[in-house]
């Protein structure tokens, strides 16, 4: 295990974050995806707290102030979602066409 | 001695104290609002009074400077504006949408952002930095679906928090970049790694991330289309708040990371906030040349005058800071005084330019203040915005900007025609004989006429704009 490799790692799920929410339609999907990408960015934080030679307690400190905040973003995303799913019975993004050019 | 927390700790305990004042009073109790509004007023009158000599340090990590206590001021100021303009949203409906309800928690809500605002101002290291602007935005995404009988309200803030939650994972993964970079999660650790190291790899890979982040929110050109949406979709006083707030927290942020962390490698970033910029301000204008609705047509203003705020960054220091505080108190205030017009001819007209049409014979005040307004934001000369915009120009021309500067003059005057199309509608139109009164009440009246002084009296007299100038330029 080394710094390359977790890093790689971390990288390579953030790709698949993104992937993910290009190719989704469905919104509980896209925002599994985003979550990916917020922990991809936790992992890269523990793998530099782990590796670094500088301040390792800051680092390992910072992933878990973001889970809290990214629960805090998720739950009023849900709860955005569950208003829309009241008025138009649908999860597709492909539906959200009433404001447009 | 900790005297300079006061405002800072008020602002954080005021949403609680509205809140709770909601519970032990009546339902129409109008405490709640007295609450907010003559708290937000001490808060302000405080913040004068504070004397802070040089930088101050809390904890080592809570920064309160000049331009600190200044954007204080500008974010209190604005959550007053933004306040007093929703008040009346929530006693009838507008633009035919259902009339909205909770304003205790409305205003609370409010005035989290703005401490997340002042969060972002005061961070010195990455994870205040990081926690003040996810607090500045995730109250936006809640007051953006406030409207919960408003099926647009939901879809714009379905857009807008999954453009926001990518935004912030960019962030996320840029921070933890420069943290694996220097090492450190201090800005002045972090600016000597810089220093030392200004061509490492990792670090522009970071830089690059934070740049796409931030220009999510500050609807920066290849990221700007959700703006649109959002600011049409959200309820207008939403819309209002998200222009000015919102827009104010992230040029705050990229002030605090450009003049901060990244203070080495300056320089070399110019190139792309040069290119940033230009483009955001030509394509806001662009857009805004073919939209017909009212807040659509405010949301490419805005990203237009994204555009030229950033343009003031590529200057040094004390010029940059001083211009950007200075430009957006002037575009607070115009901004507002625009929307105040809207919110007073929406209320039983639909959104549109046409609703406009004979206001000149209707109510020539409001007409006025319309002139007022839109000319200040495009700046033309003896109004507020022309010194604003100069003063961000000046900035970029200490550094030898003169392309861009050249490039964001000649926009303007692309800006200057989108904007006397709306006076067209207002003062050359015939009126329409069926559409419904407008209905001004006491409040917006007063607002109306401080907001219309305010501009045009804040490039002339010399005390409003010396403050500012002197105070950061010592």
């Amino acid at each position: 295990m080394t710094l390359l490799n977790c890093l790689l790692l971390s990288f390579i799920l953030f790709g698949i974050g993104v992937w993910g929410l290009l190719r989704r339609r469905h919104l509980v999907a896209m925002l599994i995806s985003i979550e990916l990408m917020l922990n991809a960015a936790n992992m890269n934080f523990i793998t530099f707290a782990y590796f670094s030679s500088g301040d390792s307690t800051a680092g390992a400190v910072f992933n878990l102030f973001v889970v809290a905040v990214t629960a805090c973003e998720m739950a009023i995303a849900l709860a955005i979602v569950v208003s829309m799913y009241r008025k138009r019975h649908s999860l597709d993004v492909n539906e959200l066409r009433s404001l447009h050019e | 001695m900790i005297h300079f927390l006061i405002p800072d700790l008020l602002l954080l305990i005021l949403p609680f104290l509205i809140v709770v004042s909601r519970i032990f009073s009546s339902k129409r109790s109008l405490i709640p609002w007295y609450v907010a509004f003559l708290g937000l007023i001490t808060i302000f009158v405080l913040l004068n009074c504070i004397t802070v000599g040089e930088t101050q340090l809390f904890l080592s990590n809570w920064k309160v400077d000049r331009f600190g206590i200044l954007m204080r001021e500008f974010l209190v100021l604005a959550a007053l504006m933004g306040i007093s303009f929703s008040k009346d949203y929530f006693n009838h409906t507008s633009d035919f949408t259902p009339r909205m309800h909770q304003l205790s928690e409305f205003m609370g809500t409010v005035i989290m952002a703005t401490f997340g605002g002042v969060v972002v101002i005061s961070a010195s290291d990455l994870l205040t930095f990081f926690i003040g602007l996810e607090l500045a935005t995730i109250p936006m995404y809640a007051l953006t679906a406030w409207n919960k009988k408003d099926s647009e309200g939901s879809e714009a803030a379905t857009k807008y928090i999954l453009m926001g939650s990518v935004a912030t994972a960019f962030e996320l993964f840029g921070f933890s970049y420069l943290y694996g970079f220097s090492g450190s999660m201090h800005f002045t650790d972090i600016a000597a790694s810089v220093l030392i190291n200004p061509s490492s790899p990792l670090l522009w890979i970071s830089v690059l991330f934070l740049l796409s982040g931030i220009g999510f929110k500050l609807t920066l050109f290849p990221f700007h289309t959700w703006a649109p949406d959002v600011y049409e979709g959200a309820p207008t006083p939403v819309t209002a708040i998200l222009s000015v707030t919102s827009k104010a927290v992230a040029i705050s942020f990229v002030t605090v990371l450009v003049f901060g962390p990244l203070n080495g490698v300056k320089e070399q970033m110019a190139p792309f906030l040069a290119l940033l910029a230009g483009t955001t301000l030509f394509v806001g204008n662009l857009g805004a040349l073919k939209q017909y609705k009212l807040r659509r047509f405010m949301a490419y203003s805005s990203i237009s005058q994204a555009g030229y705020l950033l343009i003031a960054l590529l200057g040094p220091y004390e010029f940059a800071l001083s211009s950007i505080v200075y430009y957006l108190f002037i575009y607070a205030f115009s901004n507002f005084l625009t929307f105040f017009i809207f919110g007073v001819i929406e209320r039983n007209r639909p959104e549109t330019f046409d609703s406009l049409r004979g206001l000149s014979k209707e109510s020539p005040i409001l007409a006025v203040a319309l002139v007022i307004a839109l000319f200040s934001l495009a700046g033309i000369p003896p109004l507020a915005g022309f010194l604003g915009k100069f003063q961000l120009f000046y900035s970029a021309a200490q550094n030898h900007h003169y392309v861009l500067i050249t490039f964001a003059i000649l926009n303007n005057v692309l800006a200057l025609y989108y904007y006397i199309q709306l006076i067209k509608s207002a003062w050359v139109e015939p009126a329409d004989p069926t559409a419904y009164r407008l209905i001004v009440n006491l409040r917006q009246k007063v607002w109306i006429i401080i907001l219309s002084v305010a501009i045009l009296l804040g490039a002339i007299l010399p005390f409003l704009n010396d403050n500012i100038f002197k105070i950061i330029n010592y």
